[in-house]
C-alpha cells in the first residue's frame, strides 16, 4: 500500500510496473547474469577441483594452488608477468605524458600528430603482431638491416629467449602510449589556467610548475591511467600467442609465457580446467589487491579539488 | 624582434622533431602498406623502398580462398554483436537512469564491478556454458557473450543521467509509455553517446582475437583475426600474403577514424571520467 502511494506521489503512471522495469532490465541482465557473473562464481568454485571438461570431478582442496606455487614453472610465469607489466606501465604512462605535454595546447600540426600517435591504438593486435613479425625477421628483416647498415650488433629478436620478451613489451608500448596521450591531453586541458599564471607571478620556474600545478592537477587521470595500464599489463596474451609461436608457443624455452598465456593453454590445449581455473582466481586476486593498494595509496597524492 | 625569431626557430626545431617521430610510429603501417603489394624476393630489399619497384596483386590473390570468406564473416558478426550492444546497453542505461526501482544501485554496482573482473577469471567457466548450449563452435558463441556491455551501458548511463529529468516526467504526466519515452526522446538525445559507443565496440569486435580463439574451430566460420593468426602456425611463411590480410584488417578501421576521430577521442575521455 505504502509503495503505491510512493509511486502516485513520483507521479510515475507506468514506471512502477516490474514488468515494464524488466523489459528493459532483461537484456543486459541475462548477458550479465549468465556469462559474467555465474562464470565468476564457478571459477571460484572450479579452482578447487580437478574438473578437466568432462562429467567426472571432484573437490581436491588447495592441491591445485600448492601445485601451482610449488611444483610448476607458475612462479617464473608470474615473474615475467610482473616484468612485463612494470615495464610496459612505465613506458606507457611516461611516453604519453610526454607527448601530452607537448600537444595539449594547440599549435602548427597538433591535430595531425595527436592522430598519428593514437592510431596504433586502434589497429588489430593480430595485424599489429604480424607487422612486428615480419619487421624483427630474425635474419634478413627490415630491423636487423637497419641496425647492420649503421654498424650496430644484429639481434635474433623474438626467436632468442633473451630479446623475445623484449620486443613484445616495445609493440605493446608502442599500441597503446597513444591511448594514455589522449586521455592525459584531456586531462591537461582541464588544469585551471589561472593556476599556472598564479605560480608564474609566484616566480615558480617551469620545473617547479610541472610539480606544483601540473601533476597534482593531473592526478586523477594519472591515478586512473595506470590503473588501467597495470589492469592490461597483467591480461597480455595476444602478443604472445602472435608473436611467438601461436599455441604451442610461449616463446623460446618459455621466455614469453605470461600467465594468461599458460591460462589459455592450461585450459584450452591440455583440458586441465581446474588448475587453470585456480591460476586466473591468483591472477584476479592479484589485480584485484594491487587496485585495492592503489587506491588506498591514492590519498597520498591524487587531488581531486584543484580547480 | 629577436625573442620572436627564436621563438619561431625553437617552433621549428619541435615540429621537425615532432614530424620524425610521427612518421617512426607510423612507419610499420607504411611497411605493411608497400608490402602487401611486393612480390616475395623484393620484401627484404634494403634500403626499403616506398613503392613496390613491380606492384604485383599477387599478395592479394594468394589470399582468395578463405580471406573472402573470414572478411564477411567479420562484417557480418561485428554487426550483429555491435547492433545487439547498442540495445543492450541503452536499455540498461535507461533502466538505471530515468526510472526508479528498488536494487538498481545494487544491480549497477554489479555491472561497474564486472568491469574489473580480469576476462581469464570468467573464460573457463563461460566456455562450458557455450558448450552445454550447444553453441561451440557456431557465430552464437560470440553473440552471446557478446551481447553485453558493462562498459556501454555505463557510458551511456552517465550521458542519459546528464539529461534533466523533466522531459521524461512531463512525457510521463502526457500517458507516454516508458517505451515511448526511450524510442522518441531518450534516445534521440542521446545521438552523440550512441555514437561513440558505436564505435568503440566496432573496434573491439572487429580487432577481437580472443573469443573466436577459443570458440570457433570451423574454417568457415573464422574471423578476419583468428584466420590471420593461422600464418603463425605455417610450415612455411609468405609474408606477402601476411601483409596483405593485415592491410585488409587495418583499413575499416583507419577509415572510421578518418570520419569519427571526434568519437574515438570521446571515448577514450569518457573512459577516463568516473
Amino acid at each position: 500500500m505504502r509503495i503505491s502511494q510512493r509511486f502516485h506521489m513520483k507521479k510515475s503512471v507506468s514506471q512502477g510496473k516490474w514488468w515494464i522495469i524488466m523489459s528493459f532490465l532483461l537484456p543486459s541482465f541475462i548477458g550479465f547474469a549468465v556469462f559474467i557473473f555465474l562464470p565468476m562464481l564457478t571459477t571460484l568454485g572450479m579452482a578447487f577441483t580437478n574438473y578437466s571438461g568432462g562429467t567426472k570431478w571432484k573437490f581436491i582442496g588447495l592441491t591445485n594452488f600448492r601445485m601451482a606455487f610449488f611444483k610448476s614453472q607458475f612462479p617464473s610465469y608470474l615473474y615475467l608477468t610482473f616484468k612485463f607489466m612494470f615495464v610496459t606501465v612505465f613506458f606507457q604512462i611516461v611516453l604519453g605524458l610526454g607527448f601530452a605535454l607537448v600537444l595539449a595546447k594547440p599549435s602548427k600540426g597538433c591535430g595531425f600528430f595527436r592522430s598519428a600517435f593514437y592510431i596504433p591504438n586502434i589497429l588489430s593486435s593480430v595485424a599489429v603482431g604480424l607487422a612486428f613479425n615480419f619487421i624483427f625477421e630474425p635474419s634478413a628483416g627490415l630491423m636487423n638491416q637497419l641496425l647492420a647498415s649503421v654498424g650496430l650488433p644484429t639481434s635474433k629478436f623474438l626467436t632468442s629467449d633473451k630479446s623475445a620478451l623484449g620486443v613484445i613489451m616495445a609493440v605493446t608500448i608502442w599500441q597503446n602510449f597513444g591511448y594514455y596521450m589522449v586521455l592525459f591531453i584531456g586531462g591537461l586541458q582541464n588544469i585551471n589556467p589561472s593556476l599556472y599564471e598564479a605560480s608564474n607571478m609566484d616566480g615558480a620556474n617551469k620545473w617547479q610548475q610541472f610539480w606544483s600545478v601540473t601533476i597534482p592537477g593531473l592526478s586523477p587521470v594519472l591515478f586512473f591511467a595506470i590503473t588501467m595500464a597495470v589492469i592490461r599489463g597483467f591480461q597480455v596474451f595476444d602478443f604472445v600467442y602472435v608473436m611467438t609461436g601461436g599455441q604451442a608457443g610461449g616463446g623460446p624455452g618459455g621466455s614469453t609465457t605470461v600467465l594468461a598465456f599458460d591460462i589459455y593453454r592450461n585450459a584450452f590445449q591440455y583440458y586441465r580446467m581446474g588448475y587453470a581455473a585456480s591460476e586466473s582466481l591468483i591472477l584476479m586476486v592479484i589485480i584485484l589487491a594491487i587496485t585495492a593498494i592503489q587506491q588506498i595509496g591514492q590519498k597520498k597524492w591524487v587531488v581531486y579539488d584543484a580547480v | 624582434m629577436q625573442y620572436k625569431t627564436r621563438k619561431n626557430l625553437r617552433n621549428g626545431i619541435r615540429f621537425i622533431i615532432l614530424l620524425f617521430l610521427a612518421f617512426v610510429t607510423l612507419f610499420p603501417l607504411v611497411v605493411v602498406l608497400s608490402s602487401s603489394f611486393k612480390n616475395e624476393s623484393e620484401l627484404f630489399d634494403f634500403p626499403f623502398s616506398f613503392i613496390a619497384k613491380n606492384p604485383v596483386m599477387y599478395n592479394f590473390t594468394q589470399l582468395k580462398e578463405n580471406f573472402p570468406l573470414y572478411t564477411w564473416n567479420s562484417v557480418k558478426l561485428t554487426v550483429i554483436i555491435v547492433a545487439l550492444q547498442l540495445f543492450t546497453s541503452s536499455t540498461g542505461a535507461y533502466v538505471m537512469s530515468k526510472m526508479h526501482w528498488k536494487g538498481r544501485d545494487t544491480v549497477f554496482m554489479m555491472y561497474l564491478m564486472s568491469m574489473m573482473i580480469p576476462g581469464q577469471a570468467i573464460i573457463i567457466p563461460q566456455f562450458i556454458i557455450i558448450r552445454n548450449l550447444h553453441m561451440y563452435d557456431t557465430h552464437w558463441a560470440l553473440i552471446c557473450v557478446g551481447a553485453f556491455s558493462a562498459f556501454g551501458t555505463f557510458l551511456i548511463r552517465q550521458f542519459m543521467m546528464s539529461i534533466p529529468d523533466t522531459y521524461s516526467e512531463a512525457a510521463r504526466i502526457d500517458g507516454a509509455s516508458e517505451w515511448k519515452i526511450y524510442g522518441s526522446i531518450i534516445m534521440p538525445m542521446s545521438r552523440s553517446v550512441m555514437i561513440t559507443q558505436m564505435i568503440f565496440s566496432f573496434r573491439y569486435f572487429w580487432n577481437d582475437f580472443f573469443n573466436p580463439l577459443i570458440y570457433l574451430t570451423s574454417q568457415k566460420l573464422k574471423t578476419l583475426p583468428l584466420g590471420m593468426s593461422d600464418f603463425v602456425r605455417e610450415q612455411y611463411v609468405y609474408w606477402g600474403p601476411q601483409m596483405a590480410a593485415a592491410l585488409i584488417s587495418i583499413i575499416p578501421v583507419i577509415i572510421i577514424f578518418i570520419f569519427g576521430q571526434k568519437y574515438f577521442i570521446q571515448g577514450v575521455s569518457a573512459s577516463g571520467i568516473k
